[in-house]
This record gives structure tokens, C-alpha cells and sequence, in this order.
């Protein structure tokens, strides 16, 4: 379990993150989701460890983890731009953590992260070779050959399209099905976040407008910004697609 | 353990700054404000009033200045031809290799390849059937200004001109305006800025440079020449000299202001725009016809340099022969200076291009030192500033009494100084351009910052590395300026040989070790061109 206790974090005189309080079970799905400046990223590299708070405390599974490294969190992030090495090619890119922590994960269980993500055909490829969603599944596979405690996806979808999106979005869950993986998702995406996460945490300006599971924002929202902003954008785009379909019958 | 590793990184850099340049400038300003073992202004008084400063001073400007106006035009002929026409790319691919031709080889020949074209007895006054014109002073340090600076010019404004939008002519036109409008509206406004800084660094240039007056200056006097006579005349006096260097640095240091403050004004374009152009071969034509002109005339003073060097006696029997070849070979100290040469060049290309690749990779890629990051850019912009005749002369006077006076080490260690501005841009370019979170991903796949640095960071820079190398490479093969005042008897480069063997007019030696340098820079350049093709 992951446990954010009064976060706060501020730069220079700008407060960005207020009293931010939540907590996190094992291998639940969360999106944090708010616009840009909200303060979603802020509070994901406070997760990851890049930044420490300026007070509050974050512990994992009981142990107070607010000022230790980010590099013995043992959590590991995809980044938008997937930040992937283009020297190497997309296995060295999948198996570039091995070379330091050489039995973190078995050949049999790397491939089978291949076979899953579907990059048998892709491995010999150059980085720039290989289409967004592929670069996404490479960047997703070396993260899990680390088997991190928690995983971090910082708009895993936004650089995507259409149908790719979806299939993303699928592998994701099944990721984090299969691996009873803990996995937080950054998005400024209403629909994205509530069809992927178990629970959704919104923030608005450095603050906390509701944390619920996508049923609960959907019947009961918390606040006018998550009524007004939030379920005011999937009703536009329910009733255009629904308008769609009706006049196409 | 990564700020350590970084912490050290900053260490070596800063301290490489502080003996190498802030310590250098303070011993030269001490020098200059020192006389008879008390601090005084007395060598400024000297140097204005007894001697020939205010002239020279006056001369520099006015010569400097001509040149650049000059140049820039030229420049801005050639690259409008070159971004702007329909001609064939074959053709704007051997534009640009010629138009920076002159790079290769060092200022000091420039002179040289005149007085042997346009003397009485030169090649072209022969060809011509007169003397053009009175080549030593005025006239003829314009003329090798011009050819000195040209490449810079022009490489300044075709990089401008890549990336003007090339569709603002169509709008244009389709907006009703003639083609002078057009002309005024599409291309030359986007590009004052640039222009003006083409004309600010030609005339820093010529201003500073020493290898063109004193092969050719003669009756002309210009601040360069009065400062290496000052050192290292029949009288030196290095308090005077010192005075003189401050005096150099001044029109510099206004120079650097001016660059820092057009840089503002400058329009950032991020991607080359491409267009065709309407037909018009009247326009092709004609731009061609003066690029091609101007390209001969930049030329024809080089063609000496290798017709000279293989007649059997210049002006009486041309017949061919390779004599002249086999003894500068068979000259023991030739030898030694053409490999000092190959040595220095080598030992600043590898280490320059590794300290300013650790220089970037702390100003760029590390945000625990904001202080340093400051202190090595400003770093950079103070070397930019210096002059090399003035750096010399720091160098001079501040290690004469060391271990290290009269070694490669100093020359070394100055071309580093001398040469890091340019290579530290592009390379934090590069570095600016790669992913940000790199070193966090690989922190995380347990990566420590130096493995990172090798594993990832180095594989990706790599053709940047090399352009790096061959840039400090084969200006270590061509400077004269600074390291005139620092290479000694056992130490002596092709270039300040060259600056000696004048006096004994040895001008076929002066030429073939002048296609030495040539040769050895077009290797360079082919390894370059085919390591990228092999990318």
C-alpha cells in the first residue's frame, strides 16, 4: 500500500501540490487526472522519487519511504516520450536494466513480456524505425523486466491514435492484471482515466476535487469543477457519438 | 554518488578557467598597470602618446571595417545563389565546398599567395600582362580580409537562409507585390539581423588577426602588427605590450556585446523550409554569374601557392620539378615542424573536444549548479572574446617563468582556451536536444551517472564528438595568433615557421608547408564525410 500523508510541495512562491492526502492499495489501478498546471505531474515525480516534498510524507507498505532515493524506491516509470535509447535497438533498450541487475528477471520471463506485448517481429529494430505504440510497448517492457513495485505512466496514451490507443490501453490492464502490479497513470484525459483506473484521483489547482472509483465520479460528483469540467466533456462526446449512430440507423 | 561524480566533472572544468584564462587576464592587466614596481597608468600614457597606438588603432577600425562591409556582400551574393536559385544542386554543392575553401589554409599564406600573384613578377600580373594594383598595405589587407572572412560570412548567412520561410515569397507575390518589394519584404528583412552580425564578426575578425599583416602590412601599420613587434620586436616590452592587448580587446569586447544583443532580434526558426522556386532562368544566371566570378577572383590568389613551389626557378624556367618538395622532406627541422604541427592539432583536437564535451554535459545536462553552469558559459563567452594574439600574450607573460613555457603543453592548453567557444555551442546544442529523461530512466534501470554517460549519452553525441575533433583539429593546424608568443626554438608549428621564413623570403618552403596543412585538413574533412555517410 502506498500512502500520501498532507503533501505539500511549492516552487519559489508558487504552491503546486496542497495538502494532497491518499492511499494506494496493492495492484489497484489509478489515474490522476487534471489539466496541465493541476499538478498531477508534480505529484508523480514525488511518487517516483525526482522530487522530495516540502512536507508530508509518503510511506510504502508502512515504511516511511519521503526522503529515500529515487533509485531504491524500486517504483519505475514510462515517460510520455517513452525516453527510449536510440543507439540501441528495442531489445537492448528491453533488457538495458539486466546489464546492471543481471538476474532481475529470467530469459524465460523476458520473453514472455515479449510474446505479450506483441514486439517479437520488432526487437533488431532501430528506435526510430518503430511506429508510437511500438516504442510505447518497448518502453513498457524494459520498465517490467525491472519488476517495479509500483508503476508509473506519465500519459502513456497521449502520443497515440485511435485504434493503438485502445490496444495500449488494454495491454496496460492486462499488465497490471497479470502482474498484481500497483500502477498509476498521469492523464489529462477524462475518458481515458475513468475507463482504465479502478479508482480516479482529480486535482484541480494543487488540490484534491475527489478520489473515487469511475462509478462513484460518474453518479455522485464531488465537486462543480468534476461536475462542470469533467462529466460535462464525456456527455459532449457520449451525446456526439450517440447522435452519430442514431442518425446513421 | 552522482553529484560526486558531477561535482568533480565541475571541479576539473573550473579549475581549467581559472589558470587558464582568469588568472592569464588578471597577470596581463597587472602588467599593463605596473611600471617601475608600483601600480600606474604611466604605460598607457607612454603607449598613446610616444607611439604609433592612436594610428594603428585608427587604421585597424577603418581597414577592418571596409573589409567587412565588403565581405558581407559578397557573402550574401554567394548564399543567395546558393538558397535562392533553381540552379542545379551539383552546383550549390560546389559553391558551398569552395566558398569555405580559404579555411583550410592558414591566414599567414594569404599574404604569401598575393605577392607572389600580384607582384611585378607575380603569377596573375603575368597572366594579366600588368600590376592591378599596389598589394602591400591598404589595398592588399583588404583584398585577404575579404578571403579570410568570406567563408564565415557566408556559412552565417546561408544558415539564416535555410531556415527563412521560403513560403513568405509566395505570399508575396500572391499578394500583389513586384519582386524588388518581395526581395526587400521575404529576404533581406528576416535576414538584418544576421547580416549585421556578419559585418560585426568579419570586422572582429580582420581586426584581430595577425597571420595577414605581417605578411603583408608592410607601410599600412594595424594594431596587430604593432602588437607582435611590441613583444617580440628588436625591443620588446611586454608592459607596453600588455597595454596594447587591452587596447585589442576593447573593439572585442564591444563586439560580443553587440553579437549577445542582435542575438534577440534573431527569428528562430526550428525547421529548414524548402520550396521550388518559380522558373526564371534570367535570375539563375545572372546570380550564378557573379557567384562564379567571385569564387575565381577568391581563388586565382590560392593557384600560386601550387603552380610556385614546382617550376624549377619562379619567373625564369618554369619547367616542372619536384625538387622543391624533396628537400623541404629531406629538411630535418621542416620535418620536426610539420610533425610539432600534426602533434599539437592532434593532442587539442582530443583533448579539447574532451573538455568541451564534460564542460557541455555539466552546463547541460545537470541542474544541481546553476552557479557553474553560469560561470562555464560566461567561461565561454569571455574565450570568444579574447582575441588570440591577445591570449597569447596572457599566456606569455603569465607561464614565461613555468615548467610549461616553451612546451606542446602551452600551446595546447591555449588553443583549448582559444578554440572552446564555438565547440562548447554545438555541443550543448546537441546535449540540449536529447531527451531529458535519459538519465532519470536509466537511474532507475540502476545506471550510475557516468555509465549513463558512456552507455547512452556518448553513442548519441558521437558525430558531434567528431565534428568537435576535426573543428579544433584543423584550427590547431591553421592559428598563428596566439601561439606566435608561445612556441619556441624545439616547439615551433608550421605556422609560426612560416611567420620566420618569411624573412629569409623561403617562399617555396612557406607554400609546401602551406599544401602540408592543406592536405592534411582535406583528410580531416574526408574522414568526417565519409563517417557520416556511413550513419
Amino acid at each position: 500500500m502506498l500512502e500520501l500523508k498532507n503533501i505539500v510541495k511549492s516552487f519559489g512562491n508558487t504552491k503546486i501540490l496542497d495538502d494532497i492526502s491518499i492511499s494506494i492499495q496493492k495492484s489497484e489501478i489509478v489515474s490522476i487526472l487534471g489539466a496541465s498546471g493541476s499538478g498531477k505531474t508534480t505529484l508523480l515525480n514525488l511518487i517516483l522519487g525526482i522530487y522530495t516534498p516540502d512536507s508530508g510524507s509518503i510511506t510504502f507498505d508502512g515504511n516511511d519511504i519521503t526522503n529515500t532515493a529515487m533509485q531504491e524506491r524500486g517504483f519505475n516509470i514510462v515517460f510520455q516520450d517513452y525516453a527510449l535509447f536510440p543507439n540501441l535497438n528495442a531489445y537492448k533498450n528491453i533488457t538495458y536494466g539486466l546489464r546492471n541487475f543481471t538476474d532481475r528477471s529470467t530469459k524465460e520471463e523476458v520473453d514472455s513480456l515479449i510474446e505479450l506485448l506483441d514486439l517479437k517481429e520488432h526487437l533488431d529494430k532501430k528506435i526510430d524505425m518503430l511506429s508510437g505504440g511500438q516504442k510505447q510497448r518497448v518502453a513498457l517492457a524494459r520498465t517490467m523486466v525491472m519488476k517495479p513495485k509500483i508503476l508509473l505512466l506519465d500519459e502513456p496514451l497521449s502520443a497515440l491514435d485511435g485504434v493503438i490507443k485502445e490496444s495500449i490501453k488494454e495491454k496496460i490492464v492486462t499488465i497490471a492484471k497479470d502482474f498484481k502490479l500497483t500502477t498509476i497513470i498521469v492523464t489529462h484525459d477524462p475518458e481515458e482515466a475513468l475507463t482504465i483506473s479502478d479508482k480516479v484521483l482529480i486535482i484541480n489547482k494543487g488540490k484534491i476535487e475527489q478520489f473515487a472509483t469511475p462509478e462513484n465520479i460518474i453518479n455522485e460528483p464531488a465537486s462543480e469543477f468534476v461536475e462542470g469540467f469533467i462529466l460535462q466533456q464525456l456527455k459532449i462526446k457520449k451525446d456526439n457519438i450517440y447522435k452519430l449512430f442514431k442518425t446513421g440507423k | 554518488m552522482k553529484n560526486k561524480q558531477i561535482n568533480t566533472v565541475f571541479t576539473v572544468v573550473l579549475l581549467f578557467f581559472a589558470v587558464f584564462i582568469v588568472v592569464p587576464v588578471f597577470v596581463m592587466v597587472k602588467n599593463a598597470l605596473t611600471a617601475a614596481g608600483g601600480f600606474s597608468f604611466i604605460n598607457f600614457y607612454n603607449v598613446f602618446t610616444q607611439g604609433k597606438l592612436a594610428s594603428a588603432f585608427w587604421n585597424s577600425t577603418k581597414v577592418s571595417f571596409i573589409s567587412a562591409i565588403i565581405t558581407t556582400i559578397l557573402a550574401f551574393i554567394l548564399a543567395y545563389t546558393e538558397s535562392f536559385t533553381n540552379i542545379p544542386v551539383g552546383l550549390k554543392k560546389t559553391l558551398r565546398t569552395l566558398a569555405v575553401f580559404p579555411m583550410l589554409l592558414p591566414t599567414i599564406t594569404y599574404g604569401f599567395a598575393i605577392i607572389y600573384s600580384f607582384g611585378k613578377s607575380g603569377l596573375l600580373t603575368k597572366l594579366l600582362g600588368h600590376q592591378l594594383f599596389d598589394f602591400y598595405g591598404f589595398k592588399g589587407l583588404i583584398f585577404c580580409y575579404v578571403i579570410y572572412t568570406l567563408p564565415i560570412s557566408f556559412t552565417l548567412l546561408r544558415n539564416t537562409m535555410q531556415y527563412i520561410d521560403k513560403r513568405y515569397i509566395i505570399v508575396c507575390k500572391v499578394m500583389g507585390d513586384n519582386n524588388l518589394k518581395c526581395f526587400f519584404t521575404a529576404v533581406f528583412q528576416p535576414l538584418l539581423s544576421t547580416i549585421a552580425v556578419s559585418i560585426i564578426q568579419s570586422f572582429f575578425l580582420s581586426f584581430t588577426d595577425f597571420g595577414i599583416p605581417a605578411s603583408i602590412g608592410g607601410r599600412y601599420v594595424v594594431v596587430a602588427e604593432l602588437l607582435y613587434n611590441t613583444m617580440l620586436g628588436s625591443l620588446p616590452d611586454f608592459h607596453q605590450g600588455a597595454v596594447i592587448a587591452i587596447v585589442m580587446l576593447l573593439p572585442s569586447v564591444i563586439s560580443i556585446l553587440l553579437l549577445n544583443y542582435l542575438q534577440k532580434f534573431n527569428v528562430r526558426y526550428n525547421k529548414i523550409s524548402r520550396t521550388d522556386f518559380s522558373k526564371n532562368y534570367a535570375r539563375d544566371i545572372i546570380w550564378t554569374l557573379l557567384s562564379v566570378i567571385i569564387i575565381i577572383c577568391m581563388l586565382s590568389i590560392f593557384v600560386v601557392v601550387f603552380v610556385a613551389p614546382f617550376v624549377s626557378e619562379w619567373q625564369y624556367n618554369m619547367s616542372f620539378t619536384l625538387k622543391n618538395v624533396k628537400s623541404v622532406f629531406a629538411d630535418p627541422a621542416l620535418m620536426r615542424v610539420f610533425r610539432n604541427s600534426l602533434v599539437v592539432s592532434f593532442l587539442t583536437a582530443f583533448f579539447g573536444t574532451g573538455f568541451v564535451y564534460i564542460s557541455a554535459l555539466a552546463a547541460a545536462r545537470s541542474k544541481i549548479h546553476p552557479t557553474g553552469t553560469k560561470i562555464i558559459e560566461s567561461m565561454a563567452q569571455v574565450s570568444n572574446t579574447l582575441p588570440g594574439m591577445v591570449l597569447g600574450i596572457a599566456f606569455l607573460l603569465t607561464f614565461r617563468k613555468t615548467p610549461i613555457h616553451n612546451t606542446i603543453i602551452i600551446l595546447v592548453c591555449c588553443n583549448m582556451v582559444h578554440f572552446f567557444a564555438t565547440p562548447f555551442l554545438m555541443m550543448k546544442g546537441t546535449l540540449d536536444k536529447m531527451n531529458d529523461s535519459w538519465e532519470t530512466t536509466a537511474l532507475l534501470l540502476g545506471d550510475n551517472w557516468i555509465k549513463t554517460v558512456f552507455r547512452i549519452i556518448t553513442p548519441n553525441a558521437i558525430s558531434t564528438l567528431l565534428e568537435i575533433f576535426i573543428y579544433l583539429f584543423i584550427n590547431g593546424m591553421v592559428t598563428v595568433s596566439a601561439v606566435v608568443f608561445l612556441a619556441g626554438a624545439r616547439t615551433m608549428v608550421i605556422t609560426t615557421k612560416i611567420q620566420e621564413l618569411q624573412h629569409f623570403a623561403k617562399f617555396n618552403e612557406i607554400f609546401i608547408l602551406s599544401i602540408l596543412i592543406l592536405i592534411t585538413n582535406l583528410i580531416m574533412k574526408t574522414i568526417k564525410g565519409v563517417f557520416n555517410k556511413s550513419k
